[in-house]
């Protein structure tokens, strides 16, 4: 019997610029799961998140995008939020003259100050944040837990998080895991797009990315110990004169 | 022919609801004065503040002065504005501080139907020693038509005084606007803040020119400007300090933003006239940053709900 699936990509292709940057992704992510995608910088790891969340910019020229059961190929980056999907970028934006609280209250318009207190204790922040600016005296780790606790209240039916570790020290790590756990527990699938092994070692499953396509797929410790292995830093970032030679190496 | 105490009701609840503090129109703590068109509706003054004003053929003419060492607790509120669509109003004030006193002046500006109309604000504004002034002024327009606004103040300070202005019109139309702010800072260690908020919509024009002359030894500006531009409309802001005063210090700070089709010109300059003097400008102009519109469309916001909270953060 086939499993369920929140998101199926089928040999996706993304070309920016005159390069192939994915090059015929397919892989899946079921309903309550937390699935990581581990792979170098330059990988394609970013832009495979911008495509699944239809940022026109990263529009496939081939392949097609499927969430629950619908395809959702030529659906514009509302349209996917509002099924589900949501996307916390590597580094938030800057929203000058915002509140933290207005900020969180986007992601869940009737939360109450309990709400938002309980978001971001499950980010280390203390309520006092809520009458910060999201601009200005944070820092990027600050910022970026903050996009995390606005994940949280949103409880997506996809996450995805872009290196959702960054700028976030190794003590509030082991909390921010906590983090995905609790949204998977709750129904949310999670997608996470990591160059730490250590991050995708925590995932249910993981994929391994290189050069645009995926290489290798299966459980979070065996993706890591291939990781660990046999992949290098790859000697040139473009997918163009890498791809094959890195697939190789593979 | 409108009946006066709606108009008193409809200009009050605008104001008490675009910034001003609910039930301040009427208290007795409170010091007052609303004007529709040429006709004072409401008046009210508290010891240490004189208030004479008259009515002319277009507007008022007032006369405001908050007594040596009077420390006026809550926001003085004036609301100015006209129910119809054609018109004009000119409001000429004349507004001293004496030495030592404080007060904070909130000016609603409302003129919620306007299509053609004038709206004039001509301000001489006199800080004295160790006084303190904050003018912050609220414009509300409709949605439609066009609407030619001119505020107009000249502002004299003594040493040590410190001046607050702030021109905020974000809601509904622009209009016509003209900002022309003129100060002198001629007194020791006193202190300039002048910050404007515009949103331009449609065929709007915005334009606005602060100036600032740091005469006095050891004054301090600050100029600063966020406008935001979107459709056709179109804005220009100038904004100058010159430090004329030994340990004179200014910054002229100036973000346009534009969508659309809309247009921006930012001149800020800074002219030192005095070897001891500093000052300083940054500016931009440019669109808003597709990351920060789809971080919140990816929240389930449309494109355009997503400018206007961007916006809404940078009019603050």
């Amino acid at each position: 019997m086939l499993e369920p699936q929140m998101l199926f990509v089928k040999d996706l292709e993304v070309e920016r610029e005159g390069n192939r940057i994915l090059r015929g992704i397919s892989m899946q992510v079921h309903p309550g799961e937390i699935c990581g995608v581990l792979g170098r910088n330059g990988a394609g790891k970013s832009s495979l998140a911008y495509a699944i969340m239809g940022l026109p910019q990263y529009a496939p020229r081939k392949g097609r995008i499927w969430f629950d059961g619908e395809d959702i190929t030529e659906w514009g980056v509302t349209e996917r939020a509002r099924a589900g999907i949501t996307l916390a970028w590597q580094h938030p934006a800057r929203y000058e003259g915002i509140l933290v609280r207005d900020y969180l209250k986007l992601s869940k318009p009737d939360a109450g100050e309990e709400d938002l207190e309980e978001a971001l204790k499950l980010v280390q922040m203390e309520p006092f944040y809520l009458d910060r600016m999201v601009d200005k005296g944070l820092s990027g780790g600050e910022r970026k837990r903050i996009e995390l606790s606005s994940i949280y209240l949103m409880k997506p039916r996809l996450a995805i998080l872009d290196e959702p570790d960054s700028g976030v020290d190794l003590l509030a790590l082991g909390e921010v895991m906590g983090l995905f756990k609790l949204l998977a527990s709750g129904g949310s699938s999670v997608l996470i797009i990591t160059h730490r092994e250590d991050v995708a070692a925590a995932c249910d499953r993981s994929y391994l990315m290189c050069a645009g396509k995926m290489i290798l797929e299966g459980s979070a410790a065996a993706v890591k110990r291939y990781f660990l292995s046999q992949c290098e830093p790859c000697v040139e970032q473009k997918p163009e004169n890498t791809g094959e030679a890195a697939l190789n190496h593979a | 022919m409108h009946n006066l105490s709606e108009e008193y009701k409809t200009l009050v609840s605008i104001a008490e609801r675009t910034g001003g503090q609910p039930g301040s129109f009427g208290s007795e703590d409170v010091i007052y004065i609303v004007v529709h068109g040429n006709r004072i509706l409401a008046s009210h003054a508290l010891p240490g503040v004189l208030i004479e004003a008259s009515e002319t053929g277009d507007g008022i003419d007032a006369r405001i002065i908050v007594q040596a060492q009077t420390k006026v607790s809550k926001p003085v509120h004036l609301c100015f504005g006209h129910l119809a669509d054609s018109g004009r109003q000119v409001i000429r004030s004349r507004i001293f501080l004496e030495e030592g006193s404080s007060a904070e002046f909130q000016a609603h500006c409302i003129f919620p139907n306007a299509i053609e109309f004038l709206h004039a604000m001509e301000g001489e504004i006199h800080l004295g020693p160790g006084s303190a002034f904050s003018y912050r002024e609220v414009h509300v327009h409709g949605p439609e038509g066009r609407i030619d606004v001119r505020p107009v103040s000249r502002v004299r300070i003594d040493e040590r005084a410190v001046y607050r202005g702030d021109f905020t019109l974000v809601e509904g139309r622009v209009g016509n606007l003209a900002i022309d702010i003129d100060v002198e800072a001629h007194g020791r260690r006193s202190r300039v803040e002048v910050t404007s908020k515009i949103y331009g919509k449609f065929d709007d024009f915005c334009q606005v020119r602060d100036i600032v002359r740091l005469t006095g030894a050891e004054s301090t500006a600050l100029i600063k400007a966020r406008v935001v531009l979107k459709d056709r409309s179109q804005g220009k802001f100038l904004g100058l300090v010159d430090g004329a005063a030994p340990g004179a210090r200014g910054h002229v700070d100036c973000t346009e933003v534009v969508q659309g089709e809309a247009r921006a010109v930012a001149s800020p300059v800074v002219q030192a006239s005095h070897p001891e003097a500093e000052v300083t400008h940054e500016a931009a102009i440019g669109r808003i940053a597709d990351e920060k519109i789809q971080g919140l469309m990816a929240k389930g916001l449309s494109a355009d709900a997503a400018i206007d909270f961007v916006v809404s953060g940078l009019l603050r």
